[in-house]
């Protein structure tokens, strides 16, 4: 039972990690319509960016908000150069807008930095926490805690805040707020910034545990979309519910199912997508397009 | 000099022209209503002065040409477009709504806006006891109010109104008719609707322009349009079914 409770938390920490990814995922993909591919990439970067910090001697407790902020002003520019010449066209051109994006990000991150993996010093310290039988390592629980934070700030920016109100109203009907007077290309530069930022955050949390590498975050982003589709894409509620989950079964599977450990447990996003597909396409919050007349 | 000016509008979807050369002129403080069978153009006119569709011509706002501008930049200029199907966002509540009506608007202080947002709620009650309602959940006549309230928000100097009437209950129509004859001087703006009920657009009016296949064939002070003029701009070419003409010149009156 101990044992349970145990993976049971560790798939909570992991699962952290795939819900901030899946959150930012859900943000670009509500305002827009594009899933970007390359927000694993993107995160990749921030992680990189926040070693090089840490290296030269930053202290982690300046250089993570440093690296967000950072990271938000990158998701804009990214989003006005590359993202809106293709606004209005078809599905296939964004695509392969966000996949040129993944490939280019990676090869920009073999040659500034390299294709090694580097050990990242967790910012929470190596010590272990002990809650009565169970056993939690400080990245753990700092990590999560963080990532609750981050996501609580997210549902209180768009609940209570006028940009986050112009944001959730694009999404819902963009026409509609045009005739408002509301710049629908100042808010989607905003989605993409805020969605970038989420995304340094889960790249620096996983950083210690993965290790920063040029791939470190392609395992998280195939969680991630598994995550999304499970909680419906575009569904803040979703993404995050559907990142714990998927974490939480990753360390079940992975510890409970033979055969499933290892490399082989990439099989569970997959079959989660699959499962997802067949019983509930739009995903458990999912609704359909809501743009009424 | 006319508060809104246009001449010479057209407007397309893809290769297919629907308008072909409107002239058309609002003054400050007037009604003035557009009729015309469905796919005469009366959508297309009110898109393509808010920019909502592609468009050619000449139209003066206030003096200064509407030029390149986009949409959202002629919106906060204080063209104010309620579309037809009313576009309320489903998924927020009526205040939201609202809210989102006052943010597009340029400069505003805090009073102001609970001002206006006090005006609105003594135009449309209903919003006043909804206010926390899922604008989804509104009936067809409140998602109207709500759509023309929040075009209200905006302070705009013309109103575009398109088809409020639509889809609606004959009782909900008149009350809301009755509504829009207070919104001039209550909100001191002009009036441009498009509407496909006749009667309620031209007693509600000061002038009027009736368009089919993309222009204007008849326009004037709705005190001197009759059902026969309309009759004839309606169906040119076709004539009325089994009603005589003295039946229709009584028609004329309009109780």
């Amino acid at each position: 039972m101990t044992e349970f409770v145990q993976q049971l938390l560790g798939g909570f920490a992991t699962g952290s990690v795939y819900a901030l990814l899946a959150l930012s995922l859900s943000v670009i993909y509500s305002g827009t319509g594009i899933l970007n591919f390359a927000q694993g990439a993107m995160a990749v970067v921030s992680a990189f960016i926040c070693l090089t910090l840490a290296t030269d001697g930053w202290s982690l407790w300046l250089a993570i908000p440093v690296v967000i902020a950072l990271s938000a002003i990158m998701g804009a520019v990214v989003e006005r150069i590359l993202v809106k010449p293709v606004e209005g066209q078809p599905p296939l051109a964004l695509f392969t807008v966000t996949a040129a994006l993944l490939l280019g990000i990676g090869g920009l991150v073999s040659i500034i930095w390299d294709n090694e993996q580097h050990a990242f010093a967790s910012p929470f310290g190596s010590e272990a926490v002990h809650l009565g039988p169970i056993v939690l390592t400080a990245q753990q629980l700092g990590s999560t805690g963080v990532a609750v934070v981050v996501m609580v700030a997210v549902a209180v920016f768009f609940r209570y805040t006028d940009l986050g109100l112009c944001m959730r109203a694009v999404a819902i009907n963009a026409p509609s707020a045009v005739l408002l007077g509301i710049r629908p290309g100042i808010l989607i530069a905003a989605g993409w910034a805020l969605a970038a930022g989420v995304g340094a955050v889960a790249g620096i949390m996983a950083a210690p545990t993965l290790s920063v590498s040029s791939n470190m975050m392609d395992g998280p982003l195939l969680l991630a979309l598994a995550a999304a589709a499970l909680g419906g894409f575009g569904s803040r509620v979703g993404a995050v519910m559907g990142g714990l989950t998927i974490g939480v079964l990753d360390a079940l599977t992975g510890r409970y199912i033979p055969g499933l450990s290892g490399d082989l447990s990439i099989m569970l996003p997959f079959a989660v997508i699959w499962v997802v597909l067949m019983v509930r396409p739009l995903g458990v919050f999912g609704q359909a397009s809501a743009v009424r007349a | 000099m006319a508060l809104l000016e246009v001449e010479g509008l057209t407007a397309r979807y893809g290769k297919l022209q629907v308008l072909h050369g409107i002239d058309l002129s609002v003054d400050e403080g007037e009604k003035v209503t557009l009729l015309g069978p469905n796919g005469a153009g009366k959508t297309s006119l009110l898109c393509a002065l808010s920019r909502t569709v592609v468009c050619g011509g000449k139209v003066s706002f206030d003096g200064r040409s509407l030029g390149r501008r986009d949409a959202s930049s002629v919106a906060r200029l204080g063209i104010g477009h309620v579309p037809a199907g009313r576009g309320t966002f489903v998924d927020l509540t009526v205040l939201e709504n609202l809210r989102l009506g006052q943010l597009g608007r340029a400069r505003s202080t805090a009073g102001n806006r609970q001002g206006d947002l006090d005006l609105v709620f003594a135009t449309f009650p209903i919003l006043a006891d909804f206010r926390e309602r899922m604008a989804g959940q509104l009936s067809g006549g409140q998602q109207q109010m709500l759509a023309i309230g929040r075009a209200l928000l905006g302070r705009p100097r013309v109103l575009l109104l398109d088809e409020p009437s639509l889809g609606l209950a004959p009782l909900v129509v008149r009350d809301l008719f009755v509504s829009l004859a207070r919104l001039q001087s209550e909100w001191g703006l002009s009036l441009l609707l498009a509407e496909q009920n006749a009667r309620l657009a031209l007693d509600l009016a000061d002038r009027a322009y009736v368009l089919a296949g993309g222009r204007v064939v008849l326009s004037g002070p709705t005190a001197a349009i009759s059902s026969a003029d309309l009759h004839a701009a309606y169906f040119a070419g076709h004539p009325a079914p089994s009603a005589s003409r003295n039946e229709i010149a009584s028609e004329a009156s309009r109780d």
